[in-house]
């Protein structure tokens, strides 16, 4: 055995391994939820010992960058934004959230409001997000509904799995080296030397791969069960918390055969109906857009919308927060009782 | 089970750890059950191919001596692929084995046990001759039926169309066993060589059986002579350090060379390759570039995985390629590539046929079946025999025309060497590009794209730069390897540095492609 320690085998592995450690010792909140993909228990919030809560990564995607305290300030509406990235906006300032904590704050009501939405989130990444940002003591949440990030929930479970599971296949994975060189490969960093067409010849990329799952019937039934189960579940636990709840229904742009614009909710309002209850409140993006005459001001693309979109979004949800919540809670109570 | 398979190093590992503690003859029975359980990984049913050549070489050598066993034991031998798939036919559920091929296997088994017998009836003086030829015939058989069927039918039926017949042949579906033409030439390697007496007949089944499917080198070979791996496998050998040491570092090469510089080539390559490529003169030269670095990483990549894994069990294989991209001229550039096929071609069909003995005429002739045959046996497909011409061409034209000036005894300055080489790899790399193209309307899409020179484009400077980024390293691994014994190894450099490139390899290779490619060799 003494004779297999080569030096420069000894060497290769004090190398690797003296890697290992400083990029742990060194590098801690870098290695920390690095590999989870959105399903780490933390979910991308970081607590300082200030008291205050930084948003970082949420996986291979990050949180738009934010800071806030663990208590909200008193007298102040604590609202949290979740879904994926139509609500993320193209940045900070653009976003609606930031837009209806302006549009309130306007008008009197002395508000806070957290964008925790990250791009790709579906039901099951959302939820997590969500049972981690109640601990911060919101008095109101805004959930986005959109059944379209289902396969990505899902490619990165199965992502995360390559690097937490105890399959022998990914004992490798338990280096934090190891796991960053292998995410290169997974992500295809280096691909990116590549010209399109021989990248799109040689990988099956997400968009494609996307794109078959979706056609798969029986597969989209299935997620889309399972979206509705998990947004159940969501919507329950803002309940049980005794929270005012919010939920977006996203409209996508599309064009009618008489080629006109339109805006299509995807039959996501029939379902959304049936969550409807006390202290659930909805509000259709296909209601607030369509009675516009400039439809697609307010679309960047058949998705995602433009900052005048955002602007419209903010404004009829700051009506609807002022009109059914704000007048008919007060404060100080609220947080008392909580 | 694949190289890169994550159940290969612990299969390895485990074989390792046991092997060294074992009694000789234990050891036989870990590396059999170890070789036929990697060899399971891929279809449980193809092990009774194994069993049936092992069986029938082991017989016929053993006949070819004058050696009969009791009629039990050969009973025992024949019958064992039958046995084995009845076995699965009705132990395993979906092991899809259905009554055609048992009755198959039944038939085979009965028809090799009726010439069998029938051949020790007859004189001793044609007795040997008969059983070598059984021999040949029975492996031949299963490598043409399983490897070259419908290539043969397809290929008549052409003939015939071209002569307004239109034959309505089935087509079978056939898959094709990983590795056959690899296990079937080194067994049938045996039986010549006991025969020419240049080898001892091996009276061990067991022995026997673990020649024939030692895992490390089942499927794509190097394919060993009995005179070279059998008396490894017949003594008790000694644990070595060196040895495990040596077989480490040949393990993480071959890794290497596979994963990082093969399988990134690929994509390059069949990018060029791929019909519908839009292809100018710089894409069609740096596709064949690409392919010649995958096509080498690849095959010597698992070769060095193969050596390297048998050097953990004491076995030394043999060295299958030397530097091939450094040779000089045709002759050379086989003395270098696929040694262990292309030494076995020599000794089994050129030399047989005459080799260079007789006139230009009957050389001409004995070279260009010999490689026409080597061709074919890479794929049941023209361009594979196309192949296999031009590179017999190259051969004639080296020994009777005007590439006789590529001798390397010739030269007497360095510019003459680098000019030589220069020619011979550009012969080579048009070689690569037959190889790799899809048809032979492809390859000539190919041709005809190296008359067009136009504008250099980005793209293609980012695939150039793709492949430098992967190739730079294998050449200096290789120059390192060069000034050293001619093996993949590292051992000159100081040892620091052999410690910062095996920290460096292991990095590299975890980093690589995601698309894990199979190994371009098991599909011959």
């Amino acid at each position: 055995m003494k004779k297999l320690l080569t030096p420069a085998f000894l060497l290769a592995l004090g190398l690797l391994l003296a890697a290992e450690a400083g990029v742990r010792l060194l590098l801690p909140d870098d290695v920390s939820g690095r590999f989870s993909y959105g399903y780490h228990p933390d979910a991308g919030f970081v607590e300082s010992k200030d008291g205050t809560v930084r948003l970082v990564r949420a996986g291979g995607r990050r949180f738009l960058p934010q800071t806030f305290s663990r208590q909200p300030e008193t007298a102040t509406w604590r609202i949290l934004v979740l879904g994926d990235s139509v609500p993320r906006g193209p940045f900070f300032q653009a976003a609606y959230p930031w837009r209806l904590q302006e549009t309130l704050q306007q008008k009197g009501t002395k508000t806070e409001v957290l964008n925790l939405a990250v791009a790709g989130y579906g039901a099951r990444r959302n939820q997590l997000v969500l049972r981690k940002a109640l601990e911060y003591n919101p008095h109101l949440v805004i959930l986005h509904l959109n059944d379209s990030n289902e396969y990505e929930d899902e490619r990165e479970y199965r992502r995360r799995q390559d690097f937490h599971s105890w399959h022998p296949r990914h004992w490798p994975m338990k280096s934090y080296i190891f796991a960053r060189a292998y995410e290169i490969k997974t992500e295809k960093i280096f691909w990116k030397l590549l010209p399109d067409k021989i990248r799109r010849q040689s990988a099956v990329n997400d968009a494609e791969a996307e794109l078959r799952a979706s056609l798969n019937e029986a597969q989209v039934q299935l997620w889309r069960e399972q979206f509705w189960q998990t947004t159940r579940e969501s919507a329950a636990l803002v309940r049980q918390q005794g929270l005012p709840l919010v939920l977006v229904i996203q409209g996508v742009l599309q064009c009618q055969e008489s080629g006109g614009p339109s805006i299509s909710d995807q039959e996501l309002a029939v379902m959304a109906h049936s969550l409807q209850g006390p202290g659930v409140y909805l509000l259709s993006m296909k209601q607030v857009f369509s009675p516009l005459a400039a439809i697609t001001q307010c679309y960047a693309d058949s998705a995602h919308l433009t900052p005048y979109g955002h602007l419209v979004l903010a404004q009829a949800l700051a009506e609807l927060v002022d009109k059914h919540l704000v007048q008919k809670l007060v404060m100080p109570q609220k947080a008392a009782m909580k | 089970m694949s190289f890169v398979s994550w159940q290969f190093p612990f299969l390895l590992a485990f074989v390792v750890l046991i092997y060294w503690r074992l009694p000789h003859k234990y050891r036989l029975w870990l590396l059999l059950l170890a070789s036929y359980t990697f060899y399971a990984f891929w279809d449980l049913r193809f092990l009774a191919l194994i069993f049936s050549t092992t069986g029938v070489d082991f017989l016929c050598a053993l006949g070819i001596k004058g050696e009969r066993r009791n009629l039990k034991k050969t009973l025992a031998v024949v019958f064992w692929p039958f046995g084995w798939l009845l076995g699965c036919f009705w132990l395993i559920p979906d092991s899809r084995i259905d009554g055609t091929m048992l009755l198959v296997a039944l038939t085979a088994s009965l028809v090799f046990l009726g010439f069998y017998l029938t051949i020790w009836r007859l004189r001793a003086e044609v007795r040997g001759r008969s059983f070598l030829l059984l021999s040949i015939l029975f492996c031949l058989t299963i490598l043409g039926f399983f490897k070259y069927f419908n290539f043969f039918l397809d290929s008549a039926g052409s003939v015939l169309s071209f002569f307004g017949l239109q034959p309505n042949w089935p087509s079978l579906q056939i898959i094709l066993p990983v590795g056959i033409s690899f296990y079937t030439f080194q067994s049938l390697g045996y039986v010549v060589d006991v025969y020419r007496r240049q080898g001892e007949v091996c009276r061990d089944f067991l022995t026997f059986a673990v020649f024939d499917a030692f895992f490390p080198q089942l499927v794509a070979g190097p394919i060993e002579r009995s005179r070279q791996l059998l008396p490894q496998l017949q003594q008790h050998l000694a644990f070595s350090a060196g040895n495990l040491q040596d077989g480490l570092v040949l393990i993480l090469t071959g890794l290497f060379k596979k994963v990082f510089v093969a399988d990134n080539c690929a994509l390059l390559a069949n990018y060029v390759f791929d019909p519908a490529a839009e292809l100018n003169a710089y894409w069609a030269l740096l596709g064949a570039l690409a392919f010649a670095f995958q096509i080498y990483g690849d095959f010597s990549g698992y070769t060095d995985i193969a050596r390297g894994s048998a050097r953990l069990l004491g076995i030394n294989l043999t060295q299958n390629f030397r530097f091939p991209y450094l040779a000089m001229n045709p002759s050379d550039f086989w003395a270098r590539w696929h040694i262990s096929l292309s030494t076995w071609f020599r000794d089994y069909v050129y030399i047989p046929l005459g080799g260079n003995r007789g006139t230009p005429g009957q050389t001409v002739r004995n070279l260009s079946i010999t490689m026409l045959l080597a061709g074919l046996w890479h794929g049941a497909s023209w361009i594979f025999v196309l192949w296999g011409a031009y590179h017999g061409f190259l051969l004639m034209l080296y020994r009777f025309g005007p590439l006789t000036c590529l001798n390397r005894q010739q030269f007497s300055r360095q510019w003459q060497n680098w000019l030589a080489w220069l020619l011979m790899s550009s012969f080579t790399l048009l070689g690569w590009a037959i190889f790799r193209s899809p048809s032979l309307s492809h390859f000539w899409m190919w041709l005809t794209a190296l008359g067009h020179w136009g504008p250099v484009e980005t793209p293609w400077l980012s695939s150039w730069w793709w492949l430098v980024m992967h190739v730079a390293p294998l050449i200096l691994l290789q120059a390192v390897s060069l000034a050293a014994d001619g093996e993949t190894r590292l051992k000159p450099l100081p040892w620091r540095m052999r410690g910062v490139i095996y920290a460096a390899m292991i990095l590299l290779i975890v980093s690589s492609t995601e698309h894990d490619q199979e190994f371009i060799y098991f599909q011959f």
